[in-house]
């Protein structure tokens, strides 16, 4: 019997020693003797670890006190002086009345598992810095589109916020987007892409590319979906710009078609004003080619305000002459749509700085949404459009409210947004882009307030002398 | 004697009622003006006319709502009308979303061809009446 003990502690696949009270090695195993040569009269952290006094932990010494088993880990140093990652268990010997007469001590290599533990850190620090560090936001999101991890990136942008709903954070809103690509990925494990607009903490709005991937259990099952967003806010305003300078290009190609026809009509004149001389008509044909060059020539400078960031033309101009001009356009439309427009203007608005043409296309742009908002909605019997200007020392303010369909706050949010429109087909997604152009480019700013199914209320505030103004609080609808 | 056809011309802009009356005139028509569609059909209720030019982007009411309604008045459906415009996609929208509304007899794109919209005048009065 004891002879398989003494077998078994020799070919046992650790190092194994025993030790006296003074911590010598009385005896080790064929391992331990290979690795770490002679021990006879020797101490164990002679040995181990090649010093010459004891060791300020010591599992052994410790056994050896309280008499139980202790574990610790160890760099052992073997012969040719290479470090060895140790897990050393001391485990006591006693005698027959149960006193502690020695202290087996066994040690199992784990340099392999160390280094694996290491390069696994490693590598956890590599991708955690990278998660970190990419120039993207992305979060971990739960089945329930709650955000359980997000880059540094991203909490910056959107604040700490942990455990909120994806849709709360990234939309402001209360409901999930419709469709989610984070649920379709949970769904069928696909990648998904989707392009959004959100809106960052500061109010910025921000243009998305979203992709959504899964992230699996060991056993495959979705854990979780990584939503990574890229910021394309630049390259959308690019191709917005681009697109703008499309669309004010077809208007104006539409424009020249009919001032060519003038012209030709002006040429005709004066030539049959000659034939017949008829000086009556020459001069009718010749103010209409004079005309008509002027109008190409404003036609041109147009061009430029919208292909650029053109200063507006400023002048002083009535406040109440710009706001009838509106008034006096869109009339016939809101008719047209059984729409009642009321005009509220202070006849002592006075004068201000502006572009004339710039501020008439901002306003018509905003009566043009009123009507829109209105002829859609379907929960109203009538419908009103109120256009007001109130004039103060400093600014002019005008005021186009609606009691239409309203919008969501979703909707607000991105309602100067490139490219966004509510209206699907049927806008260019411009519109209130370039109106707040226009009212920056003037030193003033545009208030929107909505409410869905109850109407909008959209503020314009103009300084009289170009400076930038800052915005302030507002009443409620 | 056979008496001048009358012709109404109907657009918003004041030099391209005067270029048309000017040619229509000069080739032995007898004109008349109107500046949207409210007051277009008010002189077509007033004067009968042989043949209406009609311009689609106008204010108060739009070339296609003077259209439609002169094409679903009984009185007035067989009136020839020739659209002058330089909006194409807009009329073509509204001619292909409501197939309950017939084409116009002729259809002229901006800037006009002289030639061209004297030869759609005489042909369409000489069939029309």
């Amino acid at each position: 019997m004891e002879l398989n003990y003494k077998q078994f502690f020799e070919v046992i696949p650790a190092y194994l020693t025993i030790l006296d009270r003074d911590l010598r090695i009385i005896e080790a195993n064929q391992r331990f003797r290979k690795d770490f040569g002679e021990f006879a009269g020797r101490f164990c952290y002679q040995i181990n670890r090649h010093r010459s006094e004891r060791c300020e932990q010591c599992p052994a010494e410790r056994t050896f006190r309280d008499g139980l088993r202790h574990g610790i880990e160890e760099q052992f140093k073997n012969l040719s002086g290479q470090e060895v990652s140790l897990i050393v268990y001391t485990t006591p010997i006693r005698n027959a009345a149960g006193e502690i007469t020695a202290v087996m001590k066994m040690a199992t290599d784990i340099t392999e598992i160390k280094l694996l533990q290491n390069q696994l850190r490693e590598s956890q620090e590599r991708y955690h810095q990278l998660f970190e560090e990419v120039p993207c936001y992305i979060t971990i999101q739960d089945r329930d589109l709650n955000i359980i991890e997000a880059n540094r990136r991203f909490r910056e942008d959107f604040g700490g916020v942990l455990g909120s709903k994806c849709y709360q954070v990234y939309m402001h809103r209360s409901e999930e987007c419709v469709p989610c690509a984070v649920k379709q990925t949970f769904q069928d494990g696909q990648v998904h892409q989707v392009e959004e607009v959100v809106t960052a903490r500061d109010g910025e709005q921000v243009n998305v590319l979203v992709s959504t991937t899964p992230i699996r259990h060991a056993e495959g099952l979705i854990k979780s979906v990584m939503e990574m967003s890229t910021n394309i806010t630049q390259i959308r305003q690019l191709q917005s710009q681009l697109t703008s300078l499309g669309l004010v290009i077809s208007s104006i190609s539409h424009g020249i078609k009919g001032l060519l026809t003038s012209l030709d009509g002006g040429i005709y004149l004066v030539n049959s004003g000659l034939e017949k001389n008829n000086t009556e008509r020459f001069k009718q044909g010749w103010q209409m080619v004079e005309r008509n060059i002027g109008r190409i020539r404003t036609m041109v400078l147009d061009l430029l305000y919208y292909a650029k960031d053109r200063e507006p033309d400023l002048e002083w101009i009535p406040a109440v002459a710009v706001a009838e001009e509106v008034c006096g356009i869109m009339r016939g439309k809101a008719r047209e749509y059984g729409i009642e427009l009321q005009c509220d203007f202070d006849q002592a608005a006075g004068n201000f700085q502006a572009d004339a043409k710039a501020i008439r296309s901002l306003l018509i742009n905003l009566v043009e949404n009123a009507l829109d908002a209105c002829r859609v909605d379907r929960k109203k019997s009538t419908h009103l459009i109120r256009i007001e200007l109130k004039g103060d020392p400093e600014c002019v303010g005008f005021e186009v409210w609606d009691n239409g369909i309203g919008m969501d706050q979703e909707t607000r949010e991105r309602a100067f947004s490139l490219f966004f429109s509510s209206k699907a087909g049927d806008g260019t997604g411009l519109g209130l882009f370039i109106s707040n152009k226009i009212a920056q480019a003037h030193g003033g700013w545009i208030h929107l307030e909505s409410e869905l199914n109850r109407g909008t209320r959209v503020t314009v505030k103009l300084p009289r002398i170009r400076h930038v103004l800052k915005p302030i609080s507002f009443k409620p609808l | 004697m056979t008496s001048k056809k009358r012709i109404l011309i109907v657009d918003d802009e004041q030099d391209i009622l005067t270029y048309l009356s000017a040619l229509l005139e000069d080739n032995g028509y007898e004109t008349f003006q109107a500046k949207d569609g409210e007051e277009a059909l008010r002189q077509v209720e007033a004067a009968l006319p042989d043949l209406i030019t009609l311009d689609i982007s106008m204010p108060e009411k739009s070339g296609i709502k003077f259209y439609r309604e002169m094409k679903a008045n009984d009185r007035w459906k067989q009136i020839p009308i020739i659209i002058v415009t330089g909006i194409s996609e807009e009329f073509k929208k509204f001619i292909s979303s409501r197939h309950q509304v017939p084409p116009p007899e002729g259809y002229l794109s901006k800037p006009i061809n002289r030639e061209e919209i004297l030869q759609f005048v005489k042909k369409l009065t000489s069939s029309y009446c």
